[in-house]
């Protein structure tokens, strides 16, 4: 295994991902106003799981040779990335900057809701249309159209569920429906991907062997059947399990939120219980 | 919205004569009554099952017994199984929610009294036709998950499949309907003060166990009628021999069955935390983690079903996946025992009956939990699955569990039901017998499947050491049986002598026990404040009132309508049917196929028209809501009325295409897209005929000058039901008609 790591031709040093860094990086200094926080931690996980995305071998391995390691990196910046990024926003900071422009969120709520979850699980099914899928992994410019369409459905995504605005959130009962919907859209998208015969993405069926690593890969055990069922089960476990650790949040957020908020009126307000009539 | 729905509970506290008394049970319709029959219904059932287990035990109880012969042992266990799954378990848990989860929360009744009754009648009606089977001369054999092929036709000629198959359908529309019921009770019905944030923990129990059926019993039913269609009209759905698959009504089956085992196992949960508490002077420890794990438990119990198909080859990353994700589910299950053990330690425990029981639960489920622990490993599930190993383990958790914490709440609720107390001596005999037989006989049970005796078979050979355990389980299956005849004993005649309770004998904390002691026919005179989880607490120890040590999250009053929130329930469990559906569609047709194919037998752009006109019914609707919410009669009249024709026209496009399909000699059992297709689109009629039906109701209700502005949500309603028939079709006609999946 180590060798694997070792091998340089898996790494993609060059990868101009950096650049995305650099100005994210400069970006979120000028939102916070070079002031880090805590939550600033979030935004260098989510730098990691970018890089991991695109230099590590996982962005090699997308590139062409294996279905599941595209799937990861679509996870990566579809669910980790955005969802990171959103918990590293400084709420103050945010709130001044969309208080005029983003006010959407509060008068549309249904709506506006509907069309986030639809991108968040729109894109996911988009992108694996097999031609669509074929053609992405096969032209440099469409891969980038891909990746940023993940990116943004990602961040559109998750925004009802962490906005760094909490007027923006969702009431925890529908942020639980929410994420428990796209855990069952991710799941049928997977359980299909899994157990299809047919190649999703007939380009990772017979890679061309750029690098020649894939009498390696296969030697591995991960043949074309075997690396589309990975990809299928990635596609449906990991994200379902994303999904409950945000719900086992949103449902702490509704149990304590509200009680620190309501301690103060209740104990100002607060006399002995006593019958009340109830309206017949 | 109001609190009351004294529109629904009809003047049945008159003293009437006998027949009049038994008259008014069979058609009362209030929501402790009905409880009471489920429960009673459910004892019944309880006791056959019983007998059918007794019997089996008498035929293993000597190797090479003739006492049973293969078939009748086949039948057995068959029913036993169905009886106590579908008769017993669910319908005393819903029966127990129905009587005290209106109480807990401060209402009057439950949300739709008609349809509760309606739900419960469904229930002894499925119990007979499935018991009718045995008048055909033979009962359903083939286990209680039916596997197919053995279920199908060509295999099972009798009708008594058939018998299993309709009464089942029977009782899973009967348990939908009440598990919508209680979900809008909690939602819809709770007293002033009472936020979601502070239900007692057995209506939060409720609550997710009503979530698990309306979710899980669609994918049995839509299972039940696919194999109902291979028996009836010939298509092959579950029959390898002709292009079917019975891995999927595998796949289908325990899509449901999974959920199930937490549907029996919830309700439990919730009684002994309502129990444990009382009886160690203790709230909760915990409430949170308790609420909210059972949450997590209930999305994950749909992401683990294949466990129970680890045998059937699905494939190593598959295995692998499920094994995590069993093992995942077992946590938020496992940590609860510390949060009961944690309630008790440092309280001051009253050892009661049903105390005890509720402790034997911790003890038993545990070991219960273990082996099924054990089974997530997969190599140790290819050894021990189809053994008595897997026959031990879920009867810990059945009976260890669900049982033990049904009997725990029946002396916990027993003197609020019937205004008496259960005798406690009586109580502990049947305790220790009950105890004592559940760990003779299965414990055993592990013995001997670890040992290789495969269950479900009706003999077996003299091997060392088989003889004397399986001798002890039976021994233990009687124990138990007594363990019953002590409980009736005791119900027999503590309703007659027992000591009179008062209003809250246990010194009860939650709202049942602030109202007398069998309830007033609208429960509640009045109802006690709700400031804390523990509203009777804070009013016997205003000093200590949980309300001042630390807070909850108030009531904002907000109440969802119940026409509205009923029909979405009942929406998201029809998706879930068609969803089952779709992807058998979908199974089927990406293979190659003989005959008939969508590309070859479909007209897509004929079908588009009569789309159109569907998705015109759902604009021209919501139209019709528009204006009748300006009060505008007549305009809503008009739009409602263009809204039946559009969705008469498109009915009448799907005959076309049906009647096209048919002089084409393409039926039903001609292959399987023929299957898949009729099945869906059959389906989906009857959903569109079914909302023309009520959207006529609504105009002639309009014409009738009934339907006034303000009852816009029953409108409202309905309308959320044309409109997911809408977006069903729209899914249907892009994967049949477009073919977007490849
Ligand atoms: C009175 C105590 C009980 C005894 C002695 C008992 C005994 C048995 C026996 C002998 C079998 C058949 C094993 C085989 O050969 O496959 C069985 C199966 C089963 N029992 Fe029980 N049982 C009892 C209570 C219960 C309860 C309370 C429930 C559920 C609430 C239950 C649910 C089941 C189920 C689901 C099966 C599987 C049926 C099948 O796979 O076909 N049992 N039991
Ligand atoms: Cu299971």
């Amino acid at each position: 295994m180590t060798s694997y790591l070792d091998d340089p031709a898996l790494w993609n040093w060059m990868s101009p991902i950096w650049f995305v860094v650099l100005a994210l990086i400069a970006t979120y200094l000028w939102m916070c106003r070079a002031r880090l926080t805590a939550r600033s931690w979030w935004f260098a996980v989510a730098l990691m799981a970018l890089l991991v995305a695109f230099v590590s071998p996982i962005g090699v391995l997308a590139n062409g040779y294996l279905f599941s390691a595209h799937m990861v990196q679509h996870l990566l910046l579809l669910l980790v990335v955005p969802l990171c990024v959103l918990l590293s926003l400084p709420q103050e900071r945010v709130a001044a900057l969309t208080n005029h422009r983003f006010n959407f969120g509060s008068r549309r709520p249904m709506g506006m809701t509907i069309l986030c979850w639809l991108a968040g699980l729109g894109t996911m099914w988009l992108w694996h249309v097999p031609s669509l899928c074929n053609a992405a992994t096969q032209s440099e410019t469409l891969g980038i159209v891909r990746s940023t369409s993940f990116l943004m459905a990602g961040l559109a995504f998750w925004w009802p569920i962490f906005s760094p605005k909490n007027r923006l959130r969702l009431s925890p009962p529908a942020a639980v429906t929410y994420l428990f919907s796209a855990c069952l859209g991710c799941t049928l998208l997977g359980i299909y991907i899994t157990f299809t015969t047919i190649s999703v993405c007939p380009a990772f069926a017979n890679p061309s062997d750029r690098i020649g690593i894939l009498t390696m890969l296969y030697r591995a055990g991960l043949t074309p059947v075997a690396d589309q069922q990975l990809g299928g089960l990635l596609m449906w476990v990991p994200p379902c399990s994303l999904y409950v650790c945000a719900i086992i949040s949103v449902l702490c957020r509704w149990y304590t939120a509200d009680e620190l908020a309501s301690i103060s009126t209740a104990t100002a307000t607060g006399s002995s219980p006593q019958m009340t009539k109830v309206t017949s | 919205m109001s609190e009351t729905q004294n529109e629904a509970t009809p003047g049945t506290t008159i003293e009437s004569p006998p027949a009049g008394r038994l008259l008014s049970w069979i058609s009362t319709v209030d929501h402790k009554r009905i409880g009471i029959l489920y429960i009673c219904t459910a004892t019944f059932f309880l006791a056959i099952g019983g007998l059918e287990a007794l019997l089996m035990r008498i035929q293993l109880v000597l190797p090479n017994n003739t006492f049973l012969s293969p078939g009748f042992f086949n039948q057995m266990f068959t029913m036993h199984g169905t009886t106590m799954v579908f008769l017993v378990g669910m319908p005393v848990l819903v029966g127990f929610a129905n009587y005290f989860v209106p109480l807990m929360i401060g209402a009057r009744d439950v949300a739709f009294p008609r349809l509760n009754a309606m739900s419960y009648w469904l229930l002894p009606c499925g119990g007979t036709l499935l018991y009718f089977s045995f008048m055909t001369g033979q009962a359903p054999n083939a286990g209680w998950f039916s596997y197919a092929p053995l279920s199908t036709k060509p295999f099972n000629l009798m009708p008594a499949q058939d018998y299993w198959i309709v009464g089942l359908l029977c009782l899973g529309v009967g348990s939908i309907a009440a598990a919508i019921n209680i979900f809008v009770t909690v939602l819809s019905c709770r007293a002033p003060g009472m936020s979601v944030q502070r239900v007692p923990l057995f209506v939060w129990m409720s609550l997710m166990t009503a979530i698990l059926t309306i979710l899980a019993l669609p994918a049995l039913n839509a299972a039940l009628a696919m194999l109902l269609i291979d028996r009836w009209l010939g298509a092959a759905f579950f029959q390898p021999a002709r292009g079917g698959s019975a891995v999927l009504w595998q796949h289908f089956f325990w899509v449901f069955g999974h959920p199930e085992v937490y549907i029996l196992i919830l309700p439990a949960f919730g009684m002994i935390s309502e129990v444990i508490p009382v009886f160690s002077r203790k709230p909760i420890y915990g409430y949170v983690f308790v609420a909210g794990s059972s949450a997590v438990i209930v999305l994950l119990s749909y992401g683990v079903w294949a466990h129970h198909m680890f045998a059937v080859g699905l494939g190593m990353g598959a295995d692998i996946f499920f094994a995590i994700g069993t093992l995942l589910i077992a946590l938020p299950t496992g940590v609860k025992i510390f949060n009961w053990t944690a309630t008790m330690w440092g309280g001051s425990i009253r050892l009661t009956t049903s105390m005890l029981f509720a402790v034997a639960f911790l003890l038993e489920f545990v070991i219960g939990g273990l082996t099924g622990v054990m089974f997530a490993a997969v190599p140790i599930d290819w050894q021990l699955t189809d053994t008595y190993f897997v026959v031990g383990h879920f009867h810990y958790v059945l009976i260890g569990g669900t049982v033990f914490g049904l009997f725990s709440a029946t002396f916990y609720w027993f003197p609020k039901m019937t205004g008496r107390m259960l005798s406690e001596r009586l109580g502990k005999l049947q305790f220790w017998l009950w105890v004592s037989g559940l760990n003779a006989t299965f414990m055993t049970q592990h013995v001997l499947g670890v040992m290789g005796m495969p269950r479900r078979v009706y003999t077996y050979a003299d091997n060392p050491g088989w003889m004397i355990l399986n001798m002890v389980a039976t021994i233990g299956a009687v124990l138990m049986a007594l363990g019953t005849l002590a409980l009736l004993w005791n119900i027999w005649i503590s309703l007659r002598h027992g000591r009179l309770a008062g209003d809250n004998p246990w010194g009860g904390f939650t709202l049942e026990w602030a109202t007398t002691s069998p309830p007033p026919e609208n429960n509640f005179d009045v109802i006690p404040e709700v400031k804390s989880r523990r509203p009777l607490w804070d009013l016997d120890h205003p000093e200590h009132a949980d309300w001042r040590l630390a807070k909850t999250t108030e009531d904002h009053g907000g109440r969802p309508d119940k026409a509205i929130t009923a029909v979405w329930a009942f929406v998201a469990s029809e998706a879930v049917f068609f969803l089952l559906l779709l992807v058998s569609y979908v199974v089927f047709n990406s293979k190659q196929l003989n005959g008939p194919t969508a590309a070859s037998a479909l007209d897509p752009n004929r079908a588009g028209l009569f789309t159109g006109c569907l998705l015109f019914s759902s604009l021209t609707f919501w139209l019709a809501e528009v204006s009748l919410g300006r009060g505008k009669q007549s305009t809503f009249r008009v739009w409602l009325g263009l809204s039946i024709l559009l969705g008469a026209i498109f009915i009448g496009g799907q005959a076309w295409e049906y009647a096209g399909l048919i002089s084409n000699n393409i039926m039903i059992d001609e292959n399987l897209f023929a299957a898949t297709f009729f099945t869906v689109t059959g389906f989906h009629g009857m959903h569109v005929i079914a909302g023309l039906v009520a959207l006529c109701i609504l105009l002639t209700l309009s014409m009738k000058r009934s339907l006034s502005p303000k009852r816009v949500n029953v409108v409202r309603a309905v309308g959320v039901y044309w409109h997911f028939v809408d977006v069903v079709w729209v899914v249907v006609f892009s994967i049949i008609y477009l073919r977007v999946l490849p």
